[in-house]
């Protein structure tokens, strides 16, 4: 029995943590010249802020993979559980990864408890897991939702700090955002005041920022209540889109027809002579 | 798995072919309280008597019908101990499930985990069975579906099935009254009156169970003042 055991723990790999084992294979390949993938990243405006009646999120919808936009219309706003939701920015897989895990884990803690989650334990499951990872697990979240205890805010960096706030904006046009925000953010905004002012926020990013684009999302949470806008605000249409269509020819044309004869250059050779030895 | 003498797994087969264990946990089953379901042809109802061991106890705390799923639920006749680990294990799969898959998980599929872990505890080293027999409710893409599964892992889909004390006498009651195309209301109103059949005392809305689940595939505890209209319906 307990031969067998130190057999298992032998080839048992390690639990958790990142393994760094291809680390050395990937310095190998840099040095001999082969250039890293590039993955896809969300440059994002990520946005939230808190108003009279609960918390208002905000993001864009571009996904670049280096200088290409791979994705016009993405969703950076994910669902956290029937009152939290969470922005995500940095690398798609990475947000998508964690927010999906942490709203599995509050499920299951509300079937535990038989209550409704609270935004700080999302927040701590989160910021456990990313602090883990230390910072490999490159994702900025805006947090934010309504509880028991009112509404929440919080931003949690990729190294796992955490910060609790009235206004809120992560991702590379987070200067941008927060901006607009510093000069016309004050207490006690109403729904509509609120919304204004998130989509002016992320249009700032928008429009000044290659790795935003697109359209703007808008989440409201509110006691007992939510409202995700997808694509509330569309400030970039495509347009010169020729209205008649495209025709294309149904078949290959036919552009020219020359017939070349063959000149015989083979010698046909007459009886069976030739076949026999 | 513990100590190595008791190592060995405690359901060894009998001389005559019987898993001795598992006959006894049926025995633990047959002397819990009724619990019965039907399926009707919008919805599945299940039901169970509440008897408390005391007056003093607060009846609010007690939930023997537990929701595994938005659209599935259950309820056990037994050991209530077991029936809370067998919720918890169930809980847990169809989470699993629904991150992998990212699809609720069909009704067959969880009843088919959950006998997977109760068969388990048949067959390894220092454990014994589950004392507990489930009435698994759900509605899904297949339609309605109420599933029995027994302490040794068997499951059976039943068009209407009851477990525990009385179980010969409410399983008789359910043959004569059941029809295929009752609907969920009415299989409510013979699901009161099937525990009413072996009930001692006087049955109100706060001692017995009942959870429904209809066309909007939602799983619900009826609250004991939805139970008393319907009790008063019934009489």
């Amino acid at each position: 029995m307990e031969f067998k055991m130190a057999q298992a723990a032998a080839e048992v790999p390690p639990k958790g943590g990142f393994s760094f084992d291809l680390c050395r294979r990937n310095e190998m390949l840099s040095n001999k010249g082969v250039p890293p993938p590039s993955f896809r990243k969300t440059g994002t405006t990520i946005v939230g802020l808190i108003f009279q009646d609960g918390v208002i999120l905000g993001a864009d919808t571009r996904a670049t993979e280096g200088p290409i936009v791979c994705d016009k219309n993405c969703e950076k706003i994910h669902y956290m559980a029937p009152n939290i939701y969470c922005c995500g920015a940095g690398t798609a897989a990475d947000t998508k990864a964690v927010t999906d895990m942490v709203s599995s884990q509050l499920q299951l803690h509300r079937y535990h408890t038989g209550r409704e989650s609270r935004v700080v334990t999302a927040l701590t499951l989160l910021k456990y897991h990313l602090f883990n990872y230390q910072g490999y697990f490159q994702a900025a979240l805006v947090l934010g939702g309504v509880d028991a205890n009112g509404p929440h805010l919080h931003t949690i960096y990729p190294h796992g700090s955490t910060d609790t706030l009235p206004l809120a904006t992560m991702g590379s046009g987070s200067l941008a955002a927060m901006a607009v925000f510093e000069s016309k953010y004050h207490e006690g905004l109403t729904k509509a005041e609120g919304i204004n002012l998130v989509c002016e926020a992320i249009c700032s990013g928008i429009f000044n920022d290659l790795g935003i684009g697109s359209n703007v999302d808008v989440c409201v949470i509110t006691k007992g209540h939510k409202e995700y806008l997808r694509n509330h605000q569309l400030p970039n249409p495509r347009t010169y889109v020729n209205s008649k269509g495209f025709s294309f020819p149904k078949k290959t044309e036919v552009l020219l027809t020359r017939v070349t004869p063959l000149e015989e250059k083979v010698e046909v050779i007459e009886g069976g002579d030739a076949m026999e030895e | 798995m513990g100590d190595s003498q008791y190592s060995f797994s405690l359901t060894t087969f009998s001389p005559s072919g019987k898993l001795v264990q598992i006959e006894h946990a049926l025995t633990a089953v047959g002397s819990g309280q009724t619990s019965l379901g039907i399926k009707a042809a919008n919805g599945v109802v299940i039901a169970t008597e509440k008897k408390l061991p005391s007056i003093l106890v607060d009846e609010s705390s007690v939930q023997k019908i537990q929701t595994l799923t938005p659209n599935i639920g259950v309820v056990y006749s037994g050991m209530g101990p077991d029936f809370r680990v067998l919720v918890r294990k169930s809980w847990k799969q169809a989470e699993q499930y629904h991150r992998l898959y990212k699809e609720p998980i069909p009704v067959t599929q969880l009843v088919r985990e959950i006998a997977a872990v109760m068969q388990e505890f048949t067959q390894s080293g220092g454990v014994r069975p589950f004392g507990v027999s489930l009435l698994v409710a759900g509605f899904d893409d297949n339609g309605p579906q109420l599933y029995q599964v027994d302490p040794s892992g068997s499951y059976f889909s039943w068009k209407a099935s009851a477990m525990g004390k009385n179980v010969s006498n409410a399983k008789t009651f359910l043959e004569k009254r059941y029809t295929d195309d009752m609907e969920l209301d009415d299989a409510v109103h013979t699901s009161i009156l099937t525990l009413k059949e072996g009930f001692e005392g006087q049955i109100s809305g706060k001692n017995i169970e009942i959870g429904i689940i209809g066309a909007d595939k939602q799983f619900r505890v009826l609250t004991p003042a939805e139970i008393e209209d319907y009790l008063a319906e019934v009489e």
